[in-house]
């Protein structure tokens, strides 16, 4: 009976060929560890993230005189309301958390070199969608953090050339913000998963079409390939376990960890906080921001500091695959650009002093020098490494790889 | 990789000690019992109700925690078992007295850094200046006069029960902020163990799915 349903549905549908294809045949390189778990999981959180975010619409009010008392409604009277809003809450720190290390990984093995740019671009639009989302759940809460969170980032947009003043009353539909940037945030934070969705689809197709990278940097040999499922299903959900574990854990004891005490005051217009924080996954990007002492230098600095990854396959110019594994100047670089990224986030984090604006432009100079500096480090790096003579491991990856490309060019 | 992860790690380690709060607040401990949390209804009904609300706390929330009906009864006076904790003092009232309006209790030790330990050294930090002056040690400016009069007390017995009384009006607090901890706690158990044991159940799968690879 079932073969037959089964049969049914392939003759108007490619079900079958759709699993062979994509999950059962699907080929996965052999050595990938779990650094390539996050991708899955960033998967997950999203699904998380549109569920408990659909049940906590139910519930909700995008009105500004009574947006704080419906969380708080959510938070007591509501059957579980606390645990759909925690979920909720340390859901979108952890979806910063999973993409952070799933972009770190993608440049320590330099994941975005040729044929896998497209998918590094999609992502590189994933990420921006994943950071407008967020920032506008941020303001649906209606605490002072909220506000003057949303005050302070709208107000950014009054450096765009010439219709400046006009882009910030657009955006926020008022001269401040109020009930109007209210309702407006939480239509559109409703509206964005969605494109994120259609975003992962086309990441997704991508992936399919020119497969995972791996560690080596190369594309594997198929003997070296296995399929996705059951080898990689299984590994992804022993991940998404110790992951769950890690999650929970934060929702049920330390919940407020993600909040803000801040935010548990209502929006005021009149009484500005002494010192307003973002959260911690935009804190090195504000850092930047701060940095630069002219308003529109720094909203380009920051800007820029999103968006500048999408160069790197133009700035990384060694032959030499597998990233970091396999460079040792480049790894170093990786490290560094690591540490540096703490060092702005901790300078974004504290309230600015002479000393912490200095170690910011530093750290700020240091972040896009090191994007600056990669294609001349990347080639110098490239030549001494020939020189010294390649261990037999890599020239086999190399004219592996050279091979790859000779017999596309021919077909 | 590990080595670099490592250090990465000690990085950060020597970087969080700035990340903690720089005003030193008495260590406290909340006492998340039904009995301390009663004595803090009773000792918030005398001292702090007559300014202060707690719009989102309803008495009846207080019986469903399992606070005695007749103490309850008590306590509301003419108000339902539906009505929020909310004080008497009108807005334009308060403003005349002290020229601001006492902010509502509902949330305060989750509004603050610092939680209930600053909610308690808040509380207990009144002290008499020089010139005979009430201030308080961490809220110079506060427009709240010492509602627990420590500043005025010497008598050693009389201040460790005003800071009994502060204690429990903290951990009444902490519940009316978050009054889903306990459960909240008790279900992480279940749900975290659970896991465990399921991500074990898991990882086996995963080695012998993988073990087909070797043969």
């Amino acid at each position: 009976m079932a073969s037959r349903i089964i049969e049914w549905i392939d003759h108007r549908f490619p079900l079958t060929s759709f699993i062979k294809h994509e999950l059962t045949d699907y080929p996965t390189p052999r050595n990938l560890g779990y650094w390539w778990n996050f991708g899955f999981l960033a998967g997950f959180v999203l699904m998380l993230q549109v569920l408990t975010g659909l049940f906590l619409a139910m519930h909700y009010k995008p009105d500004a005189a009574i947006a704080f008392d419906s969380i708080q409604h959510i938070m007591r009277d509501v059957n579980y309301g606390w645990l759909l809003r925690f979920m909720h809450s340390t859901g979108a720190s952890s979806f910063f958390l999973v993409i952070y290390i799933h972009m770190a990984r993608t440049l320590y093995y330099g994941s975005y070199r040729s044929p896998r740019e497209l998918m590094w671009w999609t992502g590189q639009g994933l990420l921006l969608l994943l950071m407008a989302t967020a920032f506008m759940g941020y303001l649906l809460p209606w605490g002072q953090m909220s506000f003057w969170g949303a005050t302070v980032i709208t107000n950014l947009f009054r450096a765009t050339p010439f219709i400046g003043d006009h882009v910030v009353v657009w955006l926020r539909g008022d001269y401040a913000v109020g009930d109007d940037t209210l309702t407006r945030f939480f239509a559109l934070h409703y509206l964005f998963p969605f494109l994120i969705i259609g975003a992962v689809v086309v990441h997704l197709v991508a992936l399919h079409s020119v497969k995972s990278s791996n560690p080596s940097g190369i594309d594997l040999a198929d003997k070296d390939n296995i399929p996705l499922h059951p080898y990689y299903t299984s590994k992804d959900f022993f991940g998404l376990g110790v992951f769950l574990i890690l999650y929970f854990i934060v929702v049920f004891f330390f919940p407020h960890s993600v909040l803000e005490p801040a935010n548990n005051v209502p929006a005021n217009p009149l009484i500005t906080p002494d010192h307003i924080v973002p959260e911690w996954y935009f804190l090195p990007f504000y850092a930047i921001l701060r940095s630069v002492p002219n308003m529109v230098g720094g909203v380009v600095a920051m800007g820029l500091s999103v968006m500048v990854f999408a160069f790197m396959p133009f700035l990384d110019r060694s032959r030499i695959p597998g990233g970091g594994r396999y460079r040792p100047v480049y790894r170093i670089m990786f490290f560094l650009f690591m540490l540096d990224i703490l060092v702005l986030g901790y300078v974004g984090y504290v309230p600015p002093t002479s000393k912490t604006i200095a170690i910011g432009q530093v750290a700020t100079f240091f972040y896009f020098g090191s994007f600056v500096l990669l294609p001349f480090i990347s080639r110098a790096e490239d030549k001494w490494l020939f020189k010294r003579g390649l261990p037999a491991k890599i020239k086999a990856l190399i004219a592996s790889e050279e091979e790859d490309k000779r017999k596309r060019k021919q077909r | 990789m590990n080595k670099y992860m490592a250090s990465l790690a000690l990085c950060l380690t020597i970087v969080s000690p700035a990340f903690s709060a720089e005003t030193k607040l008495e260590n406290f401990q909340v006492d998340t019992s039904v009995i301390a949390v009663e004595r803090g209804v009773d000792a918030f009904m005398n001292s702090c109700h007559g300014c202060h609300s707690l719009k989102y706390v309803h008495f009846r929330d207080l019986a469903g925690f399992g606070i005695d009906k007749d103490r309850i009864t008590a306590w509301r006076g003419d108000s339902t078992l539906d009505s929020a904790m909310t004080s008497l003092l009108t807005d334009e009232a308060s403003l005349q007295s002290f020229g601001k309006v006492p902010p509502d209790l509902s949330m305060i030790v989750r509004a603050r850094e610092g939680g209930a330990n600053y909610v308690y050294s808040y509380l207990t930090g009144y002290y008499l200046t020089p010139d005979g002056k009430t201030s308080n040690h961490y809220f110079p400016l506060t427009k709240m006069p010492d509602a627990l009069e420590i500043s005025t007390t010497t008598d050693p017995v009389k201040r460790s029960g005003i800071m009994e009384q502060a204690h429990d009006i903290v951990s009444f607090l902490s519940w009316a902020a978050d009054p889903h901890e306990s459960e909240r706690e008790s279900l992480g158990y279940y749900v975290i163990g659970y896991l465990i044991l399921f991500t074990i159940l898991l990882y086996n799968v995963k080695l012998q799915v993988w073990s087909r690879l070797k043969a």
